[in-house]
């Protein structure tokens, strides 16, 4: 499944973002038409699950990261155990990390402006923190490295402009927006090679990224029937159809094979 | 090339950009910037980490104390490939844009200090490698193919083709051959062609400074008689031709340099005569770009003089404005473009396109 959904996704190019935005205006329309303007707003919330027994309450050896060959990093790190966090579930099996967003229904721009409020993307103890970040086009994203070593942002975008720049000190930060929507954006350190990181940039206001608990909510949506996806950095990609009602929560759940 | 690329190695273009520094920069010695922006991949010694142990890529990194490697390119390319990225010189985007990192400055010093990882002041620093003129022969010895193409702009028809190869060895050496060919009008005998005189020479680097800006070299050439006398591509008979070159920077991006040689022809009843050779080039090499990392444009005029060693001889003067400019991202490909228009009527004018391969700097196809 997760195959076929990455196939789809890949076939939505920028030029394919217009027929999902035209797609999302019609939707708008027909939503608009049976509905007055004053509409109350609704909401999504939800949980997203993986099976298979991937947590990091009881994490395989594998899973644990050796900074042994780095010296600021297993001193940074000494004394605990760092794991790789690609997969963050809880001991119920509730996925973190995972970007859930409205990816047809909503016209580009739903929901408001971007905010001009910058969010963080920190290197801390050779980590990234938080591991997804999901943004709005042109909102501020501040880089900054928290740690006394180098690290590199290598940011590796299709709709957006590739960029690698060097933070050798510690407490620099450096200011980007990104201009496209684009899912999946690879961020790594080429340093520390276990340093991985994703954005998500979005041109509307209805995602989210679920929490430790697995948990999301995506709020102040017109109402309407919208196409749902879950995106996770390992696990793929799923999809679901949601209808939100005027003034009401839809709920919905979304789980991930972990293999 | 005044301004060229450098570095085999990994980097990204950023843009439009705040970046907080903080005061950790601001007091550190040109070791310490060095430890904390390039150690890491680069080493401590500069000799660069073993790929794939601590760092997490694959791509060699290059040898700072590798004299071969780290001499031959000037500041500028070192620097904008620090400040930019590798992409800005077509490298790969593993090496990071430190330009928010530290300033000019402090990358000048980090440049200053990559320096003394080659502790051999015999390699002349690539500074010291000015622009090559269409005709003259410079004093930095090279890595470089040159196809240049001369076509008579009037009078009896030419095209006729050189191509030279050059080498480095050592520090300071370098061998070359040029093979011409090409065809040209022959009165009735409509275009006949063939090859020219195949040439060999040495050249050697006897003085330079980089402080001073300037380089004096030696050399010599031999002129085998291979070439088709019938088709004006040869003077039948072998051809002894010891030259000095002389390079000199001036106001940083400009440049004059001398060329003096003769030519003694091991047969003169062929009619060929001892001759002198000398000429002079200025120009100026100004590049694209807010932070001038874009295309280089090189505007030179060369002056062109020949004259028998005998007794009433005519001295032959010639002038060839032409601009030399870079074709690729990575700079190692140029193209150079003028006119050869000598001052007396006996002679025609002739235009001349020289290609310029640094083939030390990547393949041919590589970097554009």
């Amino acid at each position: 499944m997760g195959g076929s959904m990455t196939m789809r996704r890949a076939k939505r190019g920028s030029a394919a973002g217009m027929m999902t935005a035209l797609a999302g205006v019609a939707a708008m329309a027909v939503l608009w038409a049976g509905t007055s303007k004053a509409a109350p707003t609704g909401s999504i919330r939800g949980v997203v699950g993986v099976t298979g027994g991937v947590t990091v309450t009881s994490p395989p050896a594998a899973q644990r990261i050796d900074m042994s060959g780095d010296r600021y990093c297993s001193e940074a790190t000494a004394g605990r155990t760092v794991l790789d966090r690609a997969v963050v579930a809880d001991a119920q099996g509730r996925l973190a990390n995972v970007v859930v967003y409205v990816r047809e229904g909503s016209a580009a721009g739903g929901g408001g402006a971007a905010s001009a409020e910058p969010v963080v993307l920190d290197q801390l103890d050779c980590e990234y923190t938080p591991r997804v970040l999901a943004v709005r086009v042109d909102q501020p994203v501040i880089i900054r490295n928290s740690d006394a070593t180098l690290h590199n942002v290598h940011v590796r975008a299709t709709n957006n402009r590739e960029f690698n720049i060097g933070q050798p000190m510690k407490g620099i930060e450096s200011r980007r927006t990104f201009g496209a929507a684009e899912v999946g954006i690879n961020v790594t350190c080429d340093i520390h090679g276990w340093m991985e990181g994703a954005i998500a940039v979005f041109d509307h206001a209805y995602f989210a990224v679920s929490g430790d608990d697995g948990s999301f909510s995506i709020d102040a949506l017109p109402p309407g029937t919208y196409v749902l996806e879950a995106w996770h950095e390992t696990l793929g990609v799923q999809e679901q159809s949601v209808t939100v009602p005027a003034g009401g929560t839809a709920e919905v759940s979304f789980t991930f094979a972990g293999g | 090339m005044l301004i060229r690329t450098a570095i085999g190695i990994l980097w990204a273009v950023c843009a439009g950009i705040v970046v907080d520094v903080g005061e950790a920069g601001a007091q550190m010695t040109a070791r310490e910037l060095y430890e904390a922006g390039c150690s890491s991949c680069h080493g401590s010694d500069g000799a660069g980490v073993e790929s794939g142990t601590s760092v997490a890529f694959t791509i060699p990194v290059p040898d700072f104390t590798d004299c071969t490697f780290a001499s031959r390119e000037p500041d500028a390319d070192w620097i904008a490939v620090a400040h930019a990225g590798g992409p800005v010189r077509a490298f790969d985007a593993t090496m990071p844009a430190f330009g928010e990192a530290f300033s000019v400055e402090q990358l000048q010093a980090i440049m200053d200090y990559i320096r003394t990882f080659c502790g051999n002041d015999a390699w002349p620093r690539g500074e010291l490698n000015l622009p090559r003129a269409l005709v003259t022969e410079k004093a930095y010895p090279e890595d470089e193919a040159v196809t240049t193409v001369t076509v008579a702009a009037e009078g009896p028809g030419s095209v006729v083709n050189e191509i030279v190869y050059e080498k480095r060895f050592g520090p300071r050496n370098q061998i070359e051959i040029a093979v011409p060919f090409g065809v040209a009008e022959t009165g009735t005998d409509g275009w006949s062609g063939g090859f020219g005189d195949i040439s060999l020479g040495l050249k050697r680097a006897m003085w330079h400074s980089y402080e001073r800006g300037s380089i004096f070299s030696l050399g010599g050439e031999i002129v085998l008689p291979t070439g088709r006398e019938s088709a004006g591509l040869g003077r039948g008979t072998t051809v002894f031709e010891p030259f000095a070159a002389f390079g000199q920077i001036v106001g940083g991006d400009g440049f004059i340099q001398l060329f003096g040689a003769v030519e003694i022809p091991a047969n003169k009843d062929t009619g060929a005569e001892t001759e002198g050779i000398w000429s002079a080039v200025v120009g100026w090499t100004f590049a694209q770009g807010e932070l001038g990392f874009g295309r280089v444009w090189t505007p030179m005029v060369e002056v062109l003089v020949a004259r028998a060693f005998e007794d009433g001889a005519s001295t032959a003067w010639d002038v060839v404005p032409q601009v030399q400019v870079s074709l690729n991202t990575r700079q190692h490909v140029l193209l150079n473009a003028g006119v050869r228009v000598p001052t007396d009527s006996a002679r025609h004018t002739t235009v001349i396109v020289y290609i310029l391969w640094d083939w030390f700097d990547g393949g041919l196809f590589d970097g554009w």
